[in-house]
């Protein structure tokens, strides 16, 4: 698939403080998400791709064209920066109305499309009221809305969950699929992992400025070969099932729940150790509740690639 | 964007106040025996003098900074660099709506002080010849200056202490230079529009040592305004503005 | 679950009041003054005209020496209230305090209600008195730095310079003028800029109102004068109402042949004013309407 936004060597210095690091991407169409925890450079990879702010060596291009000052891009982009600011004096219908005015848009289509983004994140009860008297949680959406109401290709959201209760966040995380499968390209960063494992398998992990990891989650943590996979097997006799399995040479380690009802065993071939796996089972009439594996998923492989 | 604020009453009953003070010497016209000085004198020693030399500069400094300024100051600069809109055509939208917002605060309150001062002289229609030429030359010295202060409101962050020391410091006193310096005074250009008041305490201010020619200082205002404003699209174009955390 | 572990303590010692609960208020405010660039150029600059009236009281005790330079008697450099009224009071201090008190005082509370910051102070065990005595304490540590400090200075190193008491014996009252024209323009002057400070999140814009009201209400009263002839329109100046106040106190005769103390009270009635809008604006919790 063409890529949508590609960098070459990005790099950010804020004074002496290394923002971003020789980053080189391409992003596809669908959602990327873009993990990270507090000050890893998410925000300013994101600003850096939708031109809030130049890059102090290499180059950003949506499209093929440079991003930076090419404003004629933006009919196709849609950003949710992460700063809650906002024209307070004004009302969330007059802030959509305004920003879509700059689109060229009909009257008739201003009030439309406004109609439409407030809808889609439930503000339109609140349209009249005042910016400042509006929750956390209506400042969020509304910056959602407000990417979103000229219907973009591209979609960029820093942190767009942010201060939403669960059922906001379900609802933006729903629309974000949506959007995915109308074909759209959408960026989302987060620092919560649940978060984007809900939205995307698709990641790029970003600490302290450098990218750690790019592509399927799964795939990642089948890459980190030297960081043993934990599985967990919840049944009636765990240390007869530990018995047979400890001298394997695949199987680095073995423990048991609290509640001695669960074996986790630490192997460094996950699929050695599930093909002998069943017979073992049969063989010796073990009940079997639940098979999990409980690092295979992103907070393990991030704890893990951020060295914690 | 439209902005709804207090501050915009504020100037707006700022720039009402000279009318105030209209109001109260027409009153005491009215009611004392004494011989009541022509309106027009008063008006053109009193009320353009403040409004020249004092009220078009704060409203020029605070709005004219502002352009800039409240963006970044407020985070909101990323909702309108983020619309298929030029850099440049934010700023000169910004400029002109708050120079246009100026110009009709100072208008308003220049036409009300004219008319309660020439209270018993309105049909005499040459006096409107003056009051055309005080709002035109006010509406000058706004865009000017407006414009001068977009610019010092892209390039610096502290805008404000060195708009004050401008205004108040160096356009007070470059312009009783003699020779060409005077000339790198807008407020030179702007007196040059201007008949010089004959007597009065106020005259003084109005003094202008060697005045251009009224359209030489028409062209200057509009030199200096192009390219200040066009220095200042160029500047916010280019810069990038990192919000503060 | 039940809690097996306690990891805390209740603490059963006394929570002892803090003596100056407004202080690290007063010193954060200090310290982020002198941050500001600027700031350190016109601070020092500022108390030129300290050392220039000081080198006077000291040219003032060795005349002999100067002769030279004067062909004529020189009155100015009679070391009298007048001289310190002539400091402390005059245009060009005053002048100097508005651009002094635009760099430590315009964001005193208009940068707290910008960062939403009241509800984080007024969720400590600090009461509004020591949140006002804090934020005003700024003020008057560089307002003193202004005047008090150098009026003290000027009696002492005038008896230093003399070598003898006699102009301390001439003017006895002289040390408790200065310390209460200090006050009375420091007060004015906090009220006034923490009511302006008070009234906008923005401080561009209070900077502008604390400059733009100073010098109008000057302005406006050029103009009534001019035009009423009448010297109780100088009512309508701070500067005029400050110097009438400060010649009072300086034992001077009044710029203005007006009684002193309407002048006082049109700045108490200000300062009262500041006061009551203080105490409405500044609240832990914002009311949206």
């Amino acid at each position: 698939m063409k890529s949508v936004i590609e960098t070459e060597h990005l790099s950010k210095w804020y004074g002496n403080v290394l923002g971003l690091s020789d980053v080189s991407l391409q992003i596809e169409p669908g959602i990327t998400g873009i993990l990270g925890p507090n000050g890893a450079g998410k925000s300013t990879f994101l600003k850096l791709i939708s031109g809030q702010i130049k890059p102090n060596i290499g180059t950003s291009a949506i499209k093929g064209e440079r991003i930076w000052n090419n404003y004629r891009l933006f009919s196709n982009i849609g950003f949710c920066p992460e700063q809650d600011a906002f024209y307070e004096d004004l009302t969330g219908w007059q802030f959509m109305t305004g920003l879509l005015r700059l689109f060229h848009f009909s009257p008739s289509e201003r009030e439309s499309r406004a109609r439409e983004a407030l809808e889609i994140v439930e503000l339109m009860e609140d349209k009249d009221r005042i910016i400042k008297s509006y929750s956390r949680g209506m400042r969020q959406r509304l910056k959602v809305a407000q990417a979103i109401a000229h219907d973009p290709e591209i979609i960029i959201l820093d942190e767009p969950l942010n201060g939403l209760d669960p059922l906001g966040r379900r609802k933006i995380i729903r629309l974000i699929k949506t959007y995915k499968s109308e074909g759209r390209t959408i960026i989302v960063s987060s620092h919560v992992l649940p978060e984007i494992e809900a939205m995307t398998k698709r990641i790029i992990l970003i600490h302290q400025g450098k990218i750690f990891a790019q592509g399927d989650i799964h795939y990642i943590r089948d890459l980190i070969e030297a960081h043993p996979h934990i599985v967990s097997v919840k049944c009636s006799d765990p240390r007869q099932l530990a018995s047979k399995f400890i001298q394997e040479d695949f199987v680095l380690n073995v423990n048991f729940s609290s509640a001695e009802d669960t074996l986790l065993v630490e192997t460094n071939n996950r699929d050695k150790f599930f093909s002998l796996l069943p017979p073992l089972i049969v063989k010796h009439n073990i009940e079997v509740e639940e098979i999990t594996s409980p690092d295979d998923n992103l907070q393990a492989v991030f704890d893990y690639l951020v060295g914690k | 964007m439209g902005r709804k604020s207090s501050k915009l009453k504020v100037f707006f009953l700022i720039s009402i106040l000279p009318v105030v003070i209209a109001l109260i010497i027409k009153v005491n016209q009215f009611l004392s025996d004494r011989t009541p000085i022509q309106g027009i004198f008063i008006f053109n020693n009193m009320s353009v003098v403040i409004y020249l030399q004092f009220l078009i500069l704060l409203l020029a400094l605070f709005y004219g900074t502002s352009v800039c300024s409240e963006e970044v100051e407020g985070k909101t600069l990323t909702y309108l660099t983020t619309r298929p809109v030029s850099k440049s055509a934010l700023l000169v939208g910004k400029y002109a709506a708050y120079t246009s917002l100026a110009i009709i605060m100072t208008s308003i309150g220049v036409i009300l002080s004219f008319l309660i001062l020439n209270l018993d002289d309105l049909l005499n229609f040459s006096l409107y010849k003056t009051l055309l030429r005080d709002v035109v030359v006010l509406s000058l010295g706004l865009m000017c200056y407006t414009a001068f202060f977009t610019f010092i409101g892209t390039i610096m962050k502290k805008s404000i202490l060195f708009g004050l020391i401008f205004s108040f410091g160096w356009e007070n006193v470059i312009q009783y230079f003699p020779g060409s310096t005077q000339r790198f005074a807008i407020v030179h250009y702007l007196k040059s529009l201007l008949p010089v008041p004959k007597t009065g305490r106020f005259s003084f201010l109005m003094v202008r040592l060697e005045p251009s020619s009224p359209l030489f200082a028409v062209f200057m205002i509009f030199l200096i305004t192009g390219v200040f404003l066009g220095l200042a699209c160029i500047l916010f174009s280019w810069k990038e503005y990192i919000f503060e955390d | 679950m039940t809690i097996k572990e306690k990891g805390y303590t209740h603490w059963d010692g006394e929570f002892l009041d803090k003596k100056l609960p407004w202080w690290p208020i007063t010193r954060y405010g200090i310290k982020l003054t002198f941050r500001k660039k600027f700031f350190k150029l016109i601070f020092p600059m500022s108390l030129l005209p300290a050392v220039v009236f000081l080198a006077g009281i000291y040219v003032s005790e060795r005349l002999e020496d100067f002769k030279f330079m004067f062909r004529e008697s020189v009155p100015f450099l009679q070391i009298n209230p007048a001289y310190f009224k002539t400091y402390l009071v005059d245009n060009f201090m005053l002048n100097i305090m508005i651009i002094i008190v635009i760099f430590c005082g315009a964001g005193l509370i208009s940068d707290d209600l910008k960062h939403n910051s009241l509800q984080l102070y007024f969720a400590r065990p600090l009461k509004k008195r020591d949140y006002f005595f804090g934020k005003t304490a700024v003020i008057v540590f560089f307002l003193f730095i202004l005047t008090l400090v150098p009026g003290l200075v000027f009696i002492i190193m005038k008896l230093v310079f003399a070598g003898s008491f006699k102009f301390f014996l001439s003017y006895p009252w002289l040390p408790l003028a200065v310390i209460g024209y200090s006050i009375f323009v420091t007060a004015f002057f906090s009220f006034y800029v923490l009511f302006l400070s008070s009234l906008s999140k923005n401080r561009r814009y209070v900077v502008i109102l604390i400059f733009g009201i100073y010098l109008f209400s000057d302005i406006f009263w050029a103009v009534f004068y001019e035009y009423f002839h009448n010297h109780y329109f100088s009512l309508i100046s701070l500067r005029a109402n400050i110097q009438q106040v400060g010649a009072f106190i300086f034992s001077q005769k009044t710029p203005y042949p007006i009684p002193w103390f309407y002048s006082l009270l049109v700045l108490t009635a200000i300062c009262v004013l500041a006061g009551l809008v203080l105490k409405k604006k500044v609240r832990g919790v914002e009311i949206v309407k």
